[in-house]
């Protein structure tokens, strides 16, 4: 705060506070308080920053580095300059896990922005019963990834129970994970499923941080249902709305368990997210280099996606 | 129809949807624990039996015989716990420096860490393991659990939290004499209990749940979680439905008691998260 970092007074200032520092661990008493308390803040901050130096920007910077090498585990890495770019780009699996990717991705969040706005109306209605069906409604949440792929993948099997159900309304039966059309719809299905009480949660808290007395002087004026919804739910609401698009478009694009025990990426690749690509890439066929260069194309897509939405966010703020 | 009705109507019709939707909610829960206790002809049985005829208890024992699912267990737990641990101390630590002191790059600093909410282990996964590899911690616990240690989300959740604390409660105890720790030990943790919980349950459940960075690093059946030896004993025998259901709903059970004793933790947690700065 105050002044701005990199400016020469704010150099001069952090040169002085070093030289202080130096002091200070001679004579403990010569530290003014105002910088003890500043090396005091640094000192909580330091160790969670030293951790996510060491497992999160330094692992950024290595992809960077790796992904113009050759390498396999085995033998040094060798310089490869932008071959492991340009075989990404000539490979056609690439291309398609890519398109995949996003596919999976815009599938599930976009259907959760809507379909989680709607669970949080519904729950903020007052209604009998209200905490028994929010606690229905939110238990899903605790549940973990591998119980949820491991129950899907018995009710998507050609006799469970999804088939059941869909016969007894005269749908033929269809084996959902192993039919080119139907695996990559199957996983989007879950993944909605599975997101709409995370967002619900994230929505309800919104909604009930918007003021009582806004609805009530609509109300008044003569606003209806709709029109509520309009002037005051949806412009008092965006920032939530903002934040849930940003952070269901993350969570979609990292999810990597399901395609792994559910399809294995088929079939034929139909369902090989960048992820699993990844993984595949470095760990099965050893390619480091080029499972780092597919890394940061998905860091870009990643990082450009959420950079656009953070700008629509502070657009939203100011408003 | 006149207003009324519509609204009578409009009533009903809602009543109607959040009845299904709690169906289409559960229904896969139920299923698991309904095929857990069932014979392993009587799973694909037509008609389709909800209830299982007799209850096949025997099925737990069945499938943890499998293989070695006491160690996965362990294994899931002692990462999760420790993860939590690590998370809890080093996420309120920096939340309070990043809350209530002033120093250089502090805001950068911030930012920096909520950047990191963008590289997840899926996108980093190559150099993360690598750099385990150099610390020569693969295949050990040291490199399940290390890498996970603090988690950037847990940092902003208490950062948020703190800063509504009163400054007043700072002055005062460092007007006492407190050192700068015994604040932070004394008077901010036992204030910020019901961020804690949330952030404990939230980082408990995601760790109770690693699969990925497992599935990377750990080599040996020893150190396999309990969602790694649950894929791979599917793998193995993706047939034994009511087996594989039983232990999943095995994998269920913690966290189901864990959501039904703290499910006000669980839902703040996660709307404290979605709160705007």
């Amino acid at each position: 705060m105050g002044r701005k970092p990199g400016s020469p007074k704010e150099k001069a200032a952090v040169a002085g506070r070093f030289a202080r520092l130096w002091q200070w661990t001679a004579w403990p008493s010569s530290l003014s308080h105002r910088n003890r308390l500043c090396l005091a803040g640094v000192f909580f901050v330091v160790p969670a920053l030293i951790h996510l130096v060491v497992f999160k920007f330094y692992p950024l910077l290595e992809a960077f580095r790796l992904s113009f090498y050759r390498y396999d585990l085995m033998s040094p890495p060798t310089f490869a300059g932008l071959a492991n770019y340009k075989s990404l780009w000539e490979n056609p699996l690439f291309h398609q896990s890519f398109w995949v990717s996003v596919k999976y991705m815009f599938g599930v969040s976009i259907a959760e922005w809507f379909l989680a706005l709607g669970l949080a109306l519904l729950l903020n209605r007052a209604m009998a019963g209200r905490s028994l069906i929010r606690l229905a409604y939110f238990f899903p949440i605790a549940m973990s990834q591998i119980v949820v792929a491991m129950v899907w993948k018995f009710m998507y099997h050609p006799h469970g129970l999804v088939n059941i159900i869909l016969e007894f309304f005269g749908v033929d039966r269809i084996n959902w994970l192993s039919t080119e059309e139907t695996a990559l719809p199957s996983l989007i299905a879950i993944g909605i499923w599975r997101g709409i009480p995370l967002f619900g949660v994230i929505y309800l808290a919104g909604l009930q941080a918007i003021p009582k007395d806004y609805y009530e002087a609509a109300m008044i004026d003569g606003a209806g249902v709709f029109q509520r919804f309009i002037h005051i739910t949806i412009p008092l609401l965006l920032p939530t709305i903002l934040f849930v698009m940003v952070i269901s478009l993350l969570s979609a694009v990292k999810v990597f368990l399901n395609p792994l025990v559910m399809t294995e990426g088929g079939p034929n690749g139909t369902t090989r997210v960048l992820p699993y690509f990844i993984y595949e890439t470095g760990f099965a066929y050893f390619r480091m280099g080029e499972a780092a260069a597919a890394s940061v194309v998905l860091f870009v897509l990643v990082f450009g996606l959420t950079l656009i939405l953070l700008r629509l966010l502070r657009r939203g703020d100011v408003q | 129809m006149n207003t009324k009705a519509w609204l009578r109507w409009g009533g009903w019709g809602i009543t109607l949807l959040t009845i299904l939707g709690i169906g289409v909610t559960l229904l896969p829960y139920f299923w698991m624990v309904s095929s857990s206790l069932k014979t392993g002809a009587e799973v694909f049985e037509l008609p389709i039996r909800w209830i299982p005829q007799e209850i096949q208890w025997v099925n737990y024992p069945d499938a943890l015989s499998r293989g070695s699912f006491g160690t996965y267990f362990s294994n899931s737990f002692i990462v999760a716990v420790a993860v939590t641990a690590s998370n809890v101390l080093f996420c309120s630590l920096a939340g309070y420096g990043l809350a209530k002191f002033r120093f250089p790059f502090r805001d950068l600093s911030f930012q920096l860490i909520l950047c990191t909410l963008m590289l997840p282990l899926e996108i980093v996964l190559v150099p993360t393991f690598l750099v385990v590899q150099q610390f020569g911690m693969v295949n050990s616990y040291g490199g399940l659990i290390v890498p996970l240690a603090v988690d950037a989300f847990g940092i902003f959740l208490m950062r948020q939290f703190i800063r509504d604390l009163p400054d007043s409660l700072i002055e005062a105890a460092r007007l006492d004499g407190c050192s700068e720790f015994g604040i932070f030990w004394r008077i901010i943790l036992p204030n910020c209990k019901p961020a804690l919980g949330a952030l404990a349950l939230l980082s408990f459940r995601d760790n109770w749940d690693q699969f990925l960075w497992p599935f990377v690093v750990a080599a040996s059946d020893a150190l396999k979680t309990f969602p790694l030896g649950l894929a791979q004993m599917e793998g193995i025998d993706s047939a034994a439905y009511h087996e594989i259901m039983a232990l999943a709903v095995m994998g269920m059970v913690p966290m189901a008691i864990l959501f039904l004793c703290f499910q006000r933790a669980f839902v703040r947690g996660i709307a404290l998260s979605g709160l705007k700065e």
